[in-house]
């Protein structure tokens, strides 16, 4: 039972994350592949606030939204400048950086080694420690951010994301100005993954820097593509694949030296049959990116 | 209302733009013509801010231009349509023209366009949080909507609202470029080729269009190879060749300049 309830903890911290990233590279047209960073920027604020601080989490919270939100300001606003292919490139990089920072400082971080021993959050002296209390923890922080989300995405500011995903001259010459609305998406979509990295912090109890590296930031992308890019419900849908399907593995006898290697054979399995199949992803109407790839001009001509 | 003075633009060598000056007076159709290549679009993106001129300055509404972003001239209210359409295709008509709406200040009012006492000029950016906070508020929403719907049927295409401008047909995808210019509550309307691969009928329509919106107080600025609509529409006609201005005038007059004849013939 509690393997089940962990399971489903997990779906829900990944949704959050998930479909922060959503508002980047499926509303935007956004292609970050730093969102671990911004995970795990969350994820050591809470740590160190709550290690060495003894700061409840109704503060540690909202430190690391600010502290991700600042500084994905100051990595947007260079990097924005650049498009497409340039921008994934300048993301990646933010990446590393933030890995390496995480994996040398060990004096701040703990290095490899990570930071143990996380304490349980709390609310009104009640200790969230069980699986139960903990899905009921995480799953709230998920459906207010669906809500927030949702909302926000079909509002005019939604609107413009989109119009700037699919052309961004258009846009400007309706008098938007498109540095600035990619600019706030960023920051949000930063702000909301380290609420995801937070709870991670709370839930494991114990961080190191394995799980915020470039691959992290890539299966959150499968999630968002595999899910269905540009649809907030696909998020949460491609999450709970990507977590159970790999789970099943384990039901099938396969040691687990094996397993973990299969995984990422699955993952990479998972994410082409997408792009050749169902390039829109489960839930999504539209494939990944601009409108008029070859295929869809070639299905106009027929 | 719209000066250029000494506009001036090289590429590579190449005089795209040389020297070229006009003035625009309010509530007129200014055609400006000329053959291929003669610099036509690079003038109007230099007006719009896509591209920064190597000298002369752009004025508008006695306000110097230069060095405003794209999207500040747009909101200060020169509308801009592209020769090849620029239209959200997956989003509808009616998405299309919510996007042209500044859903930071106060909905448009309804009305005729331009006679709107508004004097506010440039719209000021807004902050994040004011952003944010209008985004999730609806009542803008709900009277922008009844804006765009109003637009729509002017443009006549009230029964087209949900269908995605990819599927609208090429003269209807033209139309609601300009309602989307309408919907910025442009002052001046900068088209590039209206007319263009658009059939007889709908011509007439977006020719009576302009009328009506010269009536309102609308300025319009057009490129066009339709010599027959140019000569039916314009109050006054300017010509380009090889980035120079050769004639600016009375449509009927300017077309029988000798340079203008030999411009075309060459």
């Amino acid at each position: 039972m509690d393997y089940l309830l962990h399971i489903l903890i997990m779906v829900c911290i990944y949704s959050i994350v998930s479909m922060s990233l959503n508002i980047l590279a499926g509303y935007t047209g956004l292609l970050s592949v730093s969102h671990a960073a911004f995970y795990g920027i969350g994820a050591y604020t809470t740590a160190l606030l709550a290690l060495n601080a003894g700061l409840p989490f109704w503060i540690n919270i909202p430190a690391g939204i600010i502290i991700s939100g600042v500084i994905a300001f100051l990595v947007a606003w260079p990097s924005l400048r650049t498009y497409d292919d340039y921008f994934v490139i300048t993301t990646f990089a933010f990446q590393i950086i933030v890995f390496s920072i995480l994996n040398n400082w060990v004096s701040f971080t703990g290095g490899p080694l990570g930071l143990p021993g996380i304490p349980q959050p709390d609310i009104f002296g009640i200790k969230i420690s069980s699986h139960v209390s903990f899905l009921i923890f995480v799953l709230t922080f998920a459906v207010l951010t669906y809500i927030f989300l949702n909302r926000l995405m079909d509002s005019p500011f939604g609107r413009i994301l989109k119009a700037i995903r699919e052309d961004e001259i258009f846009t400007t010459s309706l008098g938007k100005d498109v540095m600035k609305f990619k600019l706030t998406a960023f920051i949000i979509g930063a702000s909301i993954a380290s609420i995801s990295g937070s709870l991670y912090a709370y839930y494991i109890s114990f961080i190191d820097p394995t799980s915020f590296t470039i691959m992290e930031s890539i299966f959150i992308l499968s999630i968002v593509i595999i899910g269905g890019a540009g649809n907030l419900k696909g998020s949460i849908v491609g999450s709970a694949l990507l977590i159970f399907i790999p789970e099943m593995l384990r039901f099938v006898g396969m040691p687990n030296s094996i397993a973990a290697n299969m995984r990422q054979i699955f993952y990479g399995l998972l994410l082409v049959m997408f792009m050749m199949f169902r390039p829109q992803g489960i839930m999504g109407k539209f494939a990944f990116g601009k409108e008029g790839g070859v295929k869809e001009e070639v299905k106009k001509d027929a | 209302m719209l000066e250029v003075s000494g506009i001036t633009k090289h590429f590579d060598g190449v005089h795209a733009v040389d020297n070229a000056s006009l003035k625009i007076s309010q509530a007129t159709i200014t055609s400006l013509i000329g053959p291929n290549g003669a610099g036509k679009t690079t003038l109007f993106n230099i007006i719009c801010g896509y591209i920064e001129p190597d000298k002369g300055a752009v004025q508008f509404n006695g306000k110097n231009l230069n060095g405003c972003a794209p999207h500040e001239r747009a909101s200060a209210g020169i509308g801009r349509t592209f020769q090849n359409m620029r239209l959200i295709k997956r989003l509808s008509a009616l998405e299309n023209l919510m996007l042209a709406f500044n859903y930071i200040s106060p909905p448009l009012t309804g009305g005729d366009e331009g006679e709107g006492e508004k004097g506010e000029g440039v719209s000021e950016n807004p902050g994040f949080i004011k952003t944010l906070f209008y985004s999730i508020s609806r009542t803008h929403e709900i009277k922008n909507k009844e804006k765009a719907y109003e637009l729509l049927d002017f443009v006549g295409m009230k029964d087209k609202v949900y269908e995605p401008a990819g599927s609208l047909s090429y003269g209807q995808q033209k139309l609601l470029s300009l309602a989307c210019c309408l919907a910025l509550d442009a002052k001046l309307l900068m088209l590039d080729e209206p007319v263009a691969g658009v059939n007889q009928e709908t011509i007439h329509k977006i020719l009576s269009l302009f009328r009506e919106l010269k009536k309102s107080g609308i300025t319009i600025f057009l490129i066009e190879h339709n010599m027959d609509a140019v000569m039916e529409i314009s109050d006054r006609l300017i010509v380009m060749d090889e980035g120079r201005i050769i004639a600016d005038g009375i449509p009927s007059e300017v077309k029988e300049k000798p340079e203008v004849i030999e411009a075309y013939i060459s």
